[in-house]
């Protein structure tokens, strides 16, 4: 129970942390402008070719991409941790550090949920692509699978990152533009060699996107096997994090690593 | 002069410093390779040259919104700003030579974006049309520093400085019309694009390319030289207000 | 440690016509004349951090702002150095007015403002200097050797080629010295340049600007560190509440409160020290370790204070002369930990 408490205190502040960026009103005027914009982009595209199976494919793909955009955003939340110098603290904290960080930018898969489910309403409304409503709905579940699992995936870079300042932002990047070439967003996953294929199945996304994409076209039940591959991943990705968070700070007690904000 | 070379070379020293700023230089293949996988897999090798540069305008505006746009920001947060106001050197001038300096690294994201489109994408993006390629390319830079003025003066002011950096990006790509023509955008949204300077850059570099004649081409390029001087001129007009109300309120984040 | 009590002092009029000092004659190389400042706030009257203070500082001189924070010292400093523009009343630094002929003035002085922010971190030390000396209008062959030589006179040369980030806060703070000085400034506004410095970072930091006075540059520094006010400046200014309350050499001080007086004899036991107590006149007693501090009123209240001395057979005793701090308190006030 006591941990439950912790984790809910760090949500909010993280959540705290993240209003001072956005507001309800900047929040939907100038970030869901942007994440509409974002898969209207690459939508257009199936427009100028002419094809609208294309165009909803292109829209699937960078509406789902959204969720785990926000969800590798946990690279940079580590990071402001640190340069917040409030690392060491968390290492002092009772609470297992790995625990309180995952719990502290959770609000990021409930932010990413929100920006890929959203931008997929608009952007299938304004390039008139059907949605099999009320069961549309299970989609959003699918979303939600895929902003947790990248979040793991980011987090678990954060760590990895942490002593290297400066590189976060090159990280989140090109990591995410590499999910959008390699995890089956712009064109379907057959059309990459073999090697390829088997690292996309270990990326967060791939699987996920694939469930949604199924469940779109109304395949509800073979949706849930790369639905449960897709979580299967982000599992994967938590636990080695939180394996080598511990192995950090316990190196960083020895050596005294963790430092303050520097 | 001394000013804005001084003001140059910081700039160039950041970028050394500041691995970070040159981002759009990493992102910019992985880009290409998408929009040419798209063009490969829907059979439409004709489209890999035109869409393989698209990533070179990705590139002009995020440096003119991001290291164009934060450098008088950086200066208050590191505490530079009142020495910079209290030395004798023109304020603006070191902002002209900081913001110059962003021209350099874009010519590097075409050299760059070209390079990996004509050897890596395979992509036809021979240039056919040297006059207007030249000439729309230098007005096209002279506009994204312009613009990088323009934000970095703003940004100051602006409250949601931050949002509006991390929202501007593809929302400015769709309306500027640099990977699908503006003609497919629904209808009143086309003359906003007119007021973007990149809808007229992509036009021009697009039908430099091009086999066949380049419409228009003096239009374009007086369009793209006009958005730049007002950035400019209204870049200028904030600088001068904000340096005003550094000295009149003590104010803008100053201790 | 001196317990005080603090109303029972009366100070010596401010009134006393400040004594002349003879510096380069002709124009003074700050001159501010009835300097108001305010802040203006939201929904509420505007905070006036100046209150028409006046100050004079010839050429050559170092001159020293003591007071509280919140006082105006930064304020003061920031007008000069053009960076605010004052509210009303006027200042000239060498004969240029800071609000019409700021470019003029901007090209005499240097500006170090406390704290280690203020530096481009993530460049070197090196193209730290070289940069604001270009901003300072150093022709580039001059910059180059004045860099050098900053740097080495600085203890930085060893340094100079790392970042800033790696610098401890004493060598930032060094750097913005040198920083203030790359422009060959006639005039330096230090504000608080040793807060936070290490004790023997700061000694060297004096030395420093005792160097700079004999090149006959002017100084104005505003600090909390009355050994350094008392050791470097040709004379203070006491600033409370945004006016100078008075202006005097640091060996001059004492004679603003006269009634900061007493004496100090060794080992007396707690029965004399409670009688000595009861004297009439006398303000406090304190004894610490082996010597006891007797402060009296007013000069008036002696003879009966040696009086008693001498029949308790007490012979050895000193005169106490008010120090700087002394005269702080009594003139600033003690606020403790008010800020």
């Amino acid at each position: 129970m006591n941990l439950l408490l912790i984790i809910r205190r760090a949500f909010w502040l993280g959540a705290r942390d993240y209003t001072a960026i956005f507001t309800w009103k900047t929040w939907l005027t100038n970030w869901f402008v942007r994440v509409v914009a974002q898969v209207s982009f690459f939508a257009l595209i199936g427009r100028m070719l002419g094809d609208p199976g294309q165009t909803q494919f292109l829209l699937v793909g960078n509406a789902v991409l959204l969720a785990a955009m926000v969800g590798m955003y946990a690279v940079n939340m580590v990071s402001w941790e640190r340069n917040a110098g409030t690392l060491p603290l968390l290492a002092a904290g009772p609470t297992h550090p790995a625990v309180v960080l995952t719990a502290r930018g959770s609000y990021l898969i409930l932010d990413g949920t929100l920006s890929a489910s959203g931008a997929l309403l608009v952007t299938a409304h304004l390039f008139g692509m059907p949605l099999p409503w009320p069961r549309a709905a299970i989609v959003i579940a699918l979303i939600a699978v895929v902003a947790a699992s990248a979040y793991c995936f980011g987090i678990l870079a954060g760590s990895l990152l942490l002593g290297f300042r400066s590189i976060q932002t090159i990280v989140t990047n090109v990591g995410l533009v590499t999910l959008m070439t390699l995890c089956g967003v712009n064109v379907p996953l057959d059309f990459y060699p073999e090697p390829m294929r088997w690292v996309a199945s270990v990326l967060p996304l791939t699987n996920g996107l694939v469930a949604v994409r199924l469940a779109v076209t109304g395949q509800w039940q073979a949706a849930l096997f790369p639905a449960a591959w897709e979580a299967l991943v982000g599992i994967g990705w938590l636990t080695l994090c939180l394996l080598m968070v511990t192995a950090l700070v316990r190196r960083g007690r020895r050596h005294g690593t963790l430092d303050y904000a520097s | 002069m001394g000013t804005v070379r001084a003001g140059f070379v910081l700039q160039m020293r950041f970028y050394r410093r500041y691995p970070d700023l040159l981002v759009p230089l990493l992102t910019a293949p992985l880009y290409g390779g998408i929009f040419a996988m798209i063009m490969r897999y829907n059979g439409r090798t004709d489209l890999v040259g035109a869409v393989s540069l698209t990533p070179f305008y990705m590139s002009l505006w995020w440096f003119a919104l991001f290291s164009g746009g934060w450098i008088i920001q950086t200066d208050r947060w590191e505490g530079t700003l009142e020495y910079l106001v209290s030395a004798p050197a023109d304020f603006a001038a070191v902002v002209f030579g900081r913001v110059g300096a962003t021209m350099l690294s874009g010519v590097a994201a075409f050299a760059e974006t070209w390079l990996f489109a004509r050897y890596v994408l395979r992509g036809d993006v021979a240039v056919r049309h040297w006059g207007v390629f030249a000439g729309s390319f230098a007005l096209t830079l002279f506009a994204m520093a312009a613009t990088a003025l323009l934000m970095a003066a703003t940004f100051v002011l602006a409250r949601n400085a931050v949002t509006f950096s991390n929202s501007a990006s593809f929302p400015f790509y769709v309306l500027s019309g640099i990977l699908v023509p503006i003609a497919l955008l629904p209808g009143w949204l086309q003359p906003l694009s007119e007021a973007v300077f990149l809808s007229w850059s992509a036009d021009l570099l697009r039908a430099s390319i091009a086999t066949g004649p380049v419409p228009h081409p003096v239009r374009g390029m007086v369009m793209i030289a006009l958005l730049g001087t007002c950035a400019l001129a209204a870049g200028y007009t904030v600088l001068r207000r904000i340096l005003g109300q550094v000295r009149r309120t003590g104010e803008l984040g100053l201790r | 440690m001196t317990v005080v009590t603090r109303d029972a002092v009366t100070l010596a009029p401010f009134g006393v016509p400040e004594p002349e000092l003879q510096y380069s004659a002709g124009t003074p190389a700050i001159a501010a004349v009835d300097l108001v400042r305010e802040y203006p706030r939201k929904r509420k009257d505007p905070v006036r951090a100046l209150q028409g203070l006046s100050l004079t500082v010839a050429q050559g001189e170092v001159h020293g702002l003591l007071g509280p924070n919140g006082a105006g010292k930064t304020t003061l400093v920031k007008i000069l150095s053009t960076i605010l523009l004052p509210t009303s009343g006027q200042a000239t630094v060498c004969g240029h007015d800071v609000v019409r002929h700021g470019r003029d003035v901007r090209e005499l002085i240097g500006v170090v403002m406390g704290g280690d922010r203020g530096l481009y971190t993530r460049l070197t030390g090196r193209q730290n200097l070289e940069f604001w000396g270009a901003l300072q209008k150093v022709p580039r062959k001059v910059l180059r050797s004045r860099t050098e030589h900053l740097l080495e006179r600085l203890g930085l040369a060893a340094k100079a080629d790392a970042r800033v980030e790696t610098y401890s806060r004493g060598m930032k703070q060094r750097l913005h010295l040198a920083r203030g000085l790359i422009g060959d400034a006639r005039v330096l506004f230090l504000d608080e340049p040793t807060m936070g410095m290490d004790p023997v970072a700061a000694r060297e930091f004096r030395k420093l600007i005792g160097e700079l006075r004999d090149e006959q540059r002017t100084i104005l520094l505003a600090t909390h560190d009355m050994t350094e006010a008392e050791s470097l400046c040709d004379r203070v200014s006491f600033v409370r509440d945004g006016t100078v309350v008075a202006t005097r050499s640091p060996h001059a001080v004492a004679g603003l409160v006269s009634a900061v007086q007493g004496l100090e004899l060794d080992s007396a036991d707690a029965a004399l020290a409670a009688t000595l107590a009861e004297v009439p006149g006398v303000t406090s007693v304190t004894t610490d370790g082996a010597t006891t501090r007797i402060l009296v009123r007013s000069q008036d209240d002696f003879p009966r204070l040696l009086h008693l001395l001498a029949d308790h057979g007490v012979t050895s005793l000193r005169t106490l002369r008010p120090s700087l701090e002394d005269v702080y308190v009594r003139l600033i006030g003690d606020r403790g930990l008010e800020v």
